[in-house]
């Protein structure tokens, strides 16, 4: 009674995920295994013929199925057809083949465990309140990347942004989410290696000078309008891909939004950020930076929602047309104060319910809502109406990042867009090219 | 370079699941742990976990993702190994939950997760009275004192950076509770009076199956899970689903269910079993433990 039916342990997946083309070996009653084959998902024919793929496959059911827990006969693995069809799906993993995917389309990963892999360390590029990011050399392509050095110190052992960082950071693969190559997890300490970025959005206004304006003529930080557009394009490209798979970045600020030589964005910093299921009640309220933090926040609220990182994002776009904070705000009530300034002071009849959040007060100053485009007389119109929208005191009334997307503002950069991906050039080259940006600093890319 | 984790992106109603290799065998038992040992070990430490969440008053779906962590740590030959000299199972089970609480709402501090640890392994293997009290008992001294503490936290960040390692953080855990929840309510069963019974039977299930020696939450999608939940706790109930085949809607077949009902029902008979065969005879939770168990087993076969 010792070899319960160990099944044989072969299949066929057509992703790259690993361990799943496997012979057990140590099983010599094992006569069907098939010889180890490549990883590479190109290499393999399943799709010419599915049927010798299913004949082979197995599922967890016939390796857990176990005569000492269940008195019924073992179970019956021969694949339907319907399922021989699934399989022929691309991409499709066979860990588990008999659950079709809830979520859309997506695949089945196997877990995976991995390995580190080698890094130069070069020069410190910043220091941050739990790592220390160094510019590094990929050993092997020579590639650079960014490396986040975490300590693990002896206050909480890993520290929980770390966990939550890589743990969402390793699924949220977008071109305008900075990339996740690698973790290197050592006794001591733990490195992140990121996808290499120039600058963050702070760096980059603070040098730029614009080259179609006379000097004197913008403001000192303000970027043109044209960059302006494309940085919020994939800004909200970024937010729209976050909250679509449930994430909240929390964070969002000039710091935490990185810019490469190509004139692409990417959000970074996911140490705040964190997925968010149904309800949502619980989230701490001490999340993003004060300038860029939501009324809603700053009120008490935690209950919020995608519309914070929304509310982020809209005073990121006035910083960028005037090239200053909009609401520098040095405490919880100043932030409040700043924004009642401009948007006017809430009440219970332009915002009901508002009294019964923890940091109401009944004695604020009562300011009247100013017009948007007295404070940002350089933004065309559709730019401050859009501005209008994400900008709203009341949570519920803000835009989504998709909404935004589709906002006529956006009218040009959507057009090309589509023109893009029906055209030749194809899917890859997404990214909007801002005019004064291609020319001016092409000469850095190095790699 | 990493393996790019297919373009999924992050499901919140989907897992990683065990690959075959990673079913087929493990780390203990390359390092020779029989497989009832493993097994009867998972369990205790599965238990031990459960218990801890309980006097911790953690939210149940935290123990979950805390034991289905623990069992992700366990599996495959990559995996963590009962046979790891540097650290007990209740290290790696307080490390699982410390780990899981962290970055969420409900955050706990080393000391607590040691001390409510500690106490458990004075009390083992009974843990179900003391699960129920407010008050610990009395004449147990659960107290840590601050040397051991130092010493049992510095192994708390060892063992969660080695279980972070193995899981390459991959602490996401999609649980079927509220699709459980959510299914009941699509099948109009938690509206009726025995409504809440149906949806109390079906969570019992749920958190059963987390002690499943079949690993039915790295082997199965959430979604499968809580509908064999929910058929297993009508039947139980005696309310009436409709009578199409209703599972087909949650994405899940006759087939599959079938397995998972069994499985299910299965659980009950295990835990007496094991209950059976330790009495009260600790479950080596510890590598001298451990070894003084297979020591035992090898006298008694030489004794026959």
């Amino acid at each position: 009674m010792e070899m319960r039916n160990k099944a044989l342990l072969s299949s066929t997946s057509p992703s790259s995920t690993e361990a799943t083309l496997t012979t057990a070996s140590h099983h010599p009653s094992n006569n069907t295994a098939n010889p180890p084959t490549s990883h590479s998902a190109t290499s393999l024919n399943r799709a010419e013929n599915p049927l010798t793929v299913a004949s082979q496959l197995t599922t967890a059911r016939a390796i857990l199925w176990d005569p000492e827990y269940t008195t019924r006969n073992p179970p019956d693995i021969r694949l339907h057809p319907t399922h021989v069809g699934t399989l022929s799906v691309g991409g499709r993993t066979d860990s588990n083949i008999s659950v079709r995917s809830l979520g859309g389309g997506s695949k089945i990963a196997t877990m995976d465990k991995r390995h580190p892999s080698s890094f130069q360390q070069l020069e410190k590029l910043g220091e941050g309140t739990y790592a220390t990011v160094f510019k590094g050399r990929n050993g092997q392509t020579g590639q650079f990347v960014a490396l986040k050095e975490i300590h693990l110190d002896s206050e909480e052992g890993t520290p929980s942004t770390a966990i939550r960082e890589i743990s969402l950071m390793k699924e949220l693969k977008h071109e305008n989410i900075v990339s996740l190559y690698d973790v290197i997890h050592t006794e001591n300490k733990l490195m992140l290696v990121f996808e290499y970025m120039d600058k963050d959005l702070k760096k980059y206004m603070d040098s730029y000078t614009s080259p179609s304006t006379t000097s004197g003529q913008s403001a000192r930080g303000a970027l043109d309008a044209g960059i302006i557009k494309s940085f919020m394009w994939q800004l909200l490209r970024g937010i729209a891909f976050c909250h679509e798979n449930r994430v909240l970045h929390r964070d969002l600020k000039p710091q935490n939004l990185l810019i490469n030589n190509q004139g692409q964005l990417k959000l970074a910093d996911f140490g705040l950020a964190r997925a968010f299921g149904i309800p949502v009640n619980t989230f701490s309220n001490e999340v993003v930076t004060l300038w860029y933090r939501a009324p809603d926040v700053l009120l008490g609220s935690r209950t919020y929602n995608t519309s914070i990182d929304i509310w982020s994002a809209g005073c990121i776009m006035a910083e960028m047309f005037t090239g200053r904070p909009l609401f520098p705000g040095t405490t919880n009530e100043d932030q409040l104060l700043k924004i009642f300034r401009l948007m006017g002071t809430p009440s219970e009849r332009s915002w009901p319910g508002i009294s019964s959040f923890p940091e109401y007060k009944t004695n604020w100053p009562v300011y009247s809502t100013q017009e948007l485009r007295a404070i940002l007389p350089q933004v065309e119109p559709t730019g401050v109406q859009l501005l209008g929208q994400m900008l709203q005191l009341r949570p519920e009334m803000r835009c989504s990042a998709q909404q935004a997307l589709a906002h006529p503002w956006f009218a040009d950069i959507n057009a090309r867009q589509a023109q893009q991906q029906h055209g030749p050039g194809g899917y890859a080259a997404a990214q909007p090219a801002p005019q004064g940006m291609v020319g001016q600093q092409q000469q850095q890319r190095a790699y | 370079m990493a393996r790019t984790y297919a373009d999924s992106g992050l499901s919140h109603l989907t897992n990683s699941l065990a690959s075959p290799i990673q079913l087929e065998t493990s780390n203990s038992r390359l390092d020779g742990v029989p497989k009832d040992l493993e097994t009867s070990i998972h369990y205790e430490t599965a238990r031990l976990l459960q218990a801890a969440g309980i006097l911790l008053r953690l939210p149940q779906e935290l123990v979950a993702q805390s034991i289905v962590v623990l069992y992700r740590f366990w599996v495959g030959p990559d995996g963590g190994s009962l046979v790891e000299h540097d650290s007990t199972e209740q290290d790696v089970a307080a490390a699982s939950l410390y780990l899981c609480a962290k970055p969420s709402a409900h955050a706990i501090s080393p000391s607590q997760t040691l001390t409510v640890f500690h106490y458990l392994s004075r009390i083992r293997p009974e843990y179900s009275t003391t699960a129920k009290q407010d008050n610990p008992s009395e004449n147990i001294d659960w107290h840590l004192s601050e040397g051991d503490l130092e010493i049992a936290r510095n192994r708390l960040y060892k063992v969660e950076s080695t279980i972070l390692r193995v899981l390459g953080f991959q602490t996401h855990v999609a649980l079927p509770y509220s699709l459980c929840i959510n299914y009941l309510q699509t099948l109009d069963a938690s509206s009726s009076t025995a409504g809440s019974a149906v949806a109390k039977r079906a969570f019992a299930h749920l958190n059963v199956a987390l002690f499943s020696p079949q690993m039915l939450y790295l082997t199965y999608q959430p979604s499968a899970i809580a509908t064999a939940a929910i058929y297993l706790a009508a039947r139980e109930t005696d309310i009436s689903l409709p009578e199409t085949e209703w599972w087909e809607v949650f994405d899940v077949d006759r087939e599959d269910l079938g397995f998972l009902v069994v499985a299910l029902r299965s659980v009950e008979g295990f835990a007496e079993d094991e209950q059976r065969k330790w009495g009260q005879r600790k479950v080596p939770l510890t590598v001298d433990e451990l070894r003084a168990e297979l020591e035992r087993r090898t006298m008694l076969e030489n004794g026959e």
